[in-house]
């Protein structure tokens, strides 16, 4: 891009005049400042507009310690399940032709259309008291609904594709022929994935799980739903920044809010360095 | 070891890749599978080194049923785009298949890397082990590809348009280079390719290809001085085509089109008729290509496009100017019955 | 030469193993799942169904609920296409911050996003105080619905058009320039039809993404019943009230719409390739 961009400056058929140019960048910064940087701005600000000791007191608070244990439990569950699945669903996808796979795709994108409500609702018929299976659940004194497990399960849902549907292009455009070469000098199968197809995907991986992992922990409305709200016990932090905006404890809300402020930078941080590999993958092969 | 294919058909959905062929490498020749694009000889190929399998006939080595599994089967494989492994050096892709044998089997690291030395040694790239794949000349590249198929110790070696992917001069050198290294080695080897000057400069053999069946297989003086068929004879060079008109008195059944074909060092060119049905022909071009020069010719009868070479020495002592009249006769005229259009 | 390998002669191995672990694990985290939302919704009788889906309060969520999307999307259409311009296309101060940062509504959590364009955009807020004297109040009003959407929406134009700009070969507008077309003409005869199919294809995504979100509109919306309740709110408050029969009413419709959406941004993904070589 940066290479497109110093190419094109040179010849003047391709571009406007400079000042409808600096009009146009103007309306876009205005644009993205309105939505993204005051936004994101205002989130540090809020947070330390009592001060760094307030900042401090409100993470050490007992729930949300509480919270951000239940985060970390539940994106280390998803995420490696997700990035399994990932895996073994490129691998069948990728590498070999059947009917229906198109349709296979399509239902594998299928949780990223669905509103988040509507991911925790199933499990709450699923697992709820009037569920199917709700009063099985009782009388074994199981509970999944208003629980961890059902967080984990609407969670695992509603990140469901991220490194799938990463991976599956990826290792379609790398074709096949490396792994047929792996075999043909004997390798087997298991030999061939891990020392042939995951070395040259490995970026792809990595790209999947930062942003699996970023929707796992902040997952809210699925969450929400079946959650069941129970301070320290079933609240994950985005559910308790809910919890403390509602009950006016704006600087404590937006403390917490700053944690996860700081994840999405961090993923974003991740993601554009990631991009950069493979962009250098990409140009040297 | 010796390869026989024995009644091999394939077909992907509707479109036959391959009918009923059969053919036999006699153990230790380097054969060549020559054809345009889409005649089913890389797909051939891919059923001889079981990347593909036929949907009947088999493939035997020596005799007998060569290995379903690919890995059993010990084939060296070279890809027509190499297919090295990006992530790894030179040396890691040479050892690969060194390195992914059962433990038992394993050669000793020390075994290993004296084993990729010498055949780095032998491709003639022993300076460049800590390379990527990414850092190399296509020509490297295909080295590489080589040694890492040799590394393995195959029955058989199997390249797919080995040179495809390389520029002119690196092409001509590297396959001088390839049948050096092959009356080294002596491993019975298979290649595709849709150049005829390659099959005709490397192989011992070739097998000529057309529309999933094998047109003929003979050694390279065979198959280029007596072609079986309309398609191997344009397929091997230039050729022009003398269309037998019906005419009276002469033999020729006039039911069949019969067309007759000589290449164009198979032309008498002269400036007096020599009254043997010689051809009339205007000379349109005169092209002096070293050793030999080309006439490109014009038939006065039907405006038809010919083309004569003749030896630099016959040229200088009659000196042909573009324009004259001369007259073409054919001295090896080959006829074939069926209509064929090139 | 490529070759299609059909599916029963492989060479790599492991394809039953992994497609069965594929539909497996789709069939008991997806499919089973939301299959009993159907289950659930066939046992309610048809009357009561319609009474729900048509009640005015739902009729109400409905509007709201799309008609905020789609004001967001076209929003997001025009400023994400603009966006996605000037970021190919000219070089200026920031612009790899900017570029990066475009990703945020993707990175940040919904709920964070709800509480911070909530304070912003509120009456003393530091948007909303400039934006109040002008007699504009955006939160807790249907505006700071579509504030919500634009913000969660506003990747997918840009980062679908972005990579069609970027490939878009300069010879094309050269060559247009050589035929006599003027810079305006270029931009409308030959980058727009190009970049067309991209930006309809990111505008039903934004949509489709606004429709179902919850977290982001919130905290911003007021949520007053018949004036500024989303349907995802709507099922929340029915699921509250053990209203299971209602909630799940409301999401099969939803969810339905969400199908044909999914349908349709597959065919426009098609459509918009039909060029491509």
């Amino acid at each position: 891009m940066q290479h497109n961009s110093s190419a094109r400056s040179g010849n003047n058929t391709n571009t406007e005049p400079a000042p409808v140019r600096w009009l146009l960048v103007a309306t876009a910064m205005l644009f993205l400042t309105l939505f993204l940087f005051v936004p994101l701005a205002a989130v540090f600000s809020e947070a330390f507009s009592k001060g760094w000791e307030t900042y401090l007191a409100a993470l050490r608070e007992p729930d949300t310690w509480s919270a951000i244990k239940l985060t970390v439990l539940v994106a280390a569950i998803s995420v490696p399940l997700n990035l399994v699945f990932g895996l073994v669903a490129s691998w069948a996808i990728a590498k070999f032709a059947f009917p229906g796979k198109s349709l296979l795709l399509t239902l594998i994108d299928l949780p990223f259309s669905v509103s988040p409500v509507i991911s925790g609702l199933i499990y709450v018929l699923l697992f709820g008291l009037q569920g199917w299976l709700g009063p099985w659940l009782q009388d074994h004194d199981l509970k999944i609904v208003f629980a961890a497990p059902g967080i984990i399960l609407a969670t695992i849902f509603v990140t469901f594709p991220f490194v799938a549907r990463e991976l599956i292009p990826l290792m379609e455009s790398q074709g096949r022929e490396e792994e047929e070469a792996a075999l043909t000098l004997g390798a087997s199968g298991l030999q061939t994935f891990f020392l042939v197809t995951l070395p040259n995907v490995k970026w792809g991986v990595l790209y999947g799980v930062i942003l699996c992992n970023a929707r796992a922990m902040g997952e809210f409305g699925a969450v929400s739903v079946v959650s069941g709200h129970i301070r320290g016990m079933t609240n994950t932090v985005p559910l308790q920044v809910e919890i403390l905006y509602n009950e006016y404890n704006y600087a404590a809300a937006f403390a917490v809010a700053s944690l996860l402020a700081l994840l999405a930078l961090v993923t974003l941080v991740v993601k554009s360095w990631v991009e950069f590999r493979m962009k250098r993958q990409e140009i040297q092969s | 070891m010796s390869i026989e294919v024995s009644g091999v058909s394939k077909q992907f959905g509707a479109f036959t890749a391959l009918q009923d062929i059969s053919l036999t490498v006699p153990s230790g020749e380097l054969v060549a599978l020559l054809g345009p694009s889409g005649c089913g000889k890389t797909t051939l190929l891919r059923i001889i080194a079981g990347l593909e399998s036929p949907d009947r006939g088999e493939i035997l080595f020596n005799g007998e049923n060569a290995h379903d599994d690919v890995r059993e089967r010990q084939v060296g494989f070279v890809f027509q785009h190499y297919a090295l492994f990006r992530h790894m050096t030179v040396f890691d892709n040479v050892a690969f298949g060194l390195t992914v044998r059962p433990r038992k089997e394993r050669p000793s690291k020390g075994a290993i890397r004296e084993r990729v030395h010498e055949l780095l040694k032998l491709i003639q790239l022993e300076g460049i082990a800590d390379r990527y794949p990414a850092q190399l000349s296509g020509g490297q590249r295909q080295r590489v590809a080589l040694a890492r198929a040799l590394a393995v110790e195959p029955k058989v070696l199997l390249l797919d348009e080995p040179f495809g992917a390389l520029d002119a001069k690196v092409r001509i050198e590297l396959r001088r280079w390839l049948r050096r290294l092959h009356d080294e080695i002596h491993v019975t080897s298979v290649f595709v390719t849709h150049d005829q000057e390659e099959a005709l400069e490397v192989a011992d053999r070739i097998v000529v290809m057309n529309k999933g069946k094998v047109e003929q297989q003979g050694t390279p003086d065979e198959v280029y001085s007596r072609p079986a068929s309309p398609f191997v004879y344009s397929f091997l060079g230039t050729v022009n085509m003398f269309h037998a008109r019906p005419q009276a008195g002469q033999t020729a059944s006039t039911e069949h089109h019969s067309v007759g074909y000589a290449r164009p060092h198979e032309i008498d060119v002269s400036r007096q008729d020599p009254g043997n049905g010689a051809i009339a022909v205007t000379v349109s071009r005169v092209l002096p290509l070293g050793a030999i020069v080309r006439l490109e010719l014009a038939r006065v009868d039907t405006g038809g496009l010919m083309e004569a070479e003749i030896p630099r020495e016959k040229h200088e002592e009659l000196w042909f100017t573009t324009g004259e009249q001369v007259y073409v006769s054919p001295k090896n005229l080959v006829v074939f019955v069926e209509d064929y259009q090139i | 030469m490529s070759i299609t390998k059909s599916a029963h002669n492989r060479v790599l191995p492991g394809f039953g193993l992994t497609l069965g672990y594929t539909i497996f694990y789709l069939s008991v985290i997806v499919l089973i799942p939301l299959s009993a939302l159907f289950f659930k919704t066939a046992t309610l009788s048809w009357g009561d169904f319609v009474a729900t889906v048509i009640s005015p309060r739902v009729i109400a969520s409905f509007r709201l609920t799309f008609g905020a999307a789609i004001a967001a999307a076209v929003a997001n259409a025009v400023f994400g296409t603009l966006v996605a311009w000037v970021l190919v296309r000219y070089r200026f101060p920031g612009k790899k911050l900017a570029d990066a940062l475009v990703d945020l509504p993707f990175a940040l959590p919904t709920a964070v996003a709800g509480i911070t364009l909530a304070t912003v955009y509120s009456s003393n807020g530091w948007l909303g105080k400039y934006l109040e004297p002008l007699g504009i109040k955006v939160a807790f009003t249907p505006l700071g619905i579509t504030v919500a959407m634009v913000f969660i929406g506003l990747p997918f134009v840009v980062r679908t058009v972005q990579p069609v700009l970027e490939e878009l070969e300069p010879e094309l507008e050269e060559a247009a320039a050589c035929l006599g077309a003027n810079r305006w003409q270029t931009i409308r005869r030959v980058l727009l039809p190009s970049i067309t199919p991209a930006v309809i294809t990111g505008f039903a995504l934004a949509f489709a993404r606004g429709v179902g979100e919850y977290g982001s509109i919130i905290f911003i919306a007021g949520n007053m019943p018949m004036k500024s309740e989303i349907t995802p709110l709507l099922i929340i408050t029915k699921l509250e009230q053990y209203d299971y029969a209602g909630a799940t009413a409301i999401a099969s419709v939803m969810l339905v719409i969400s199908f044909v959406m999914l349908l349709v941004i597959n065919i426009l993904q098609k459509w918009s390739r039909r060029y491509a070589a």
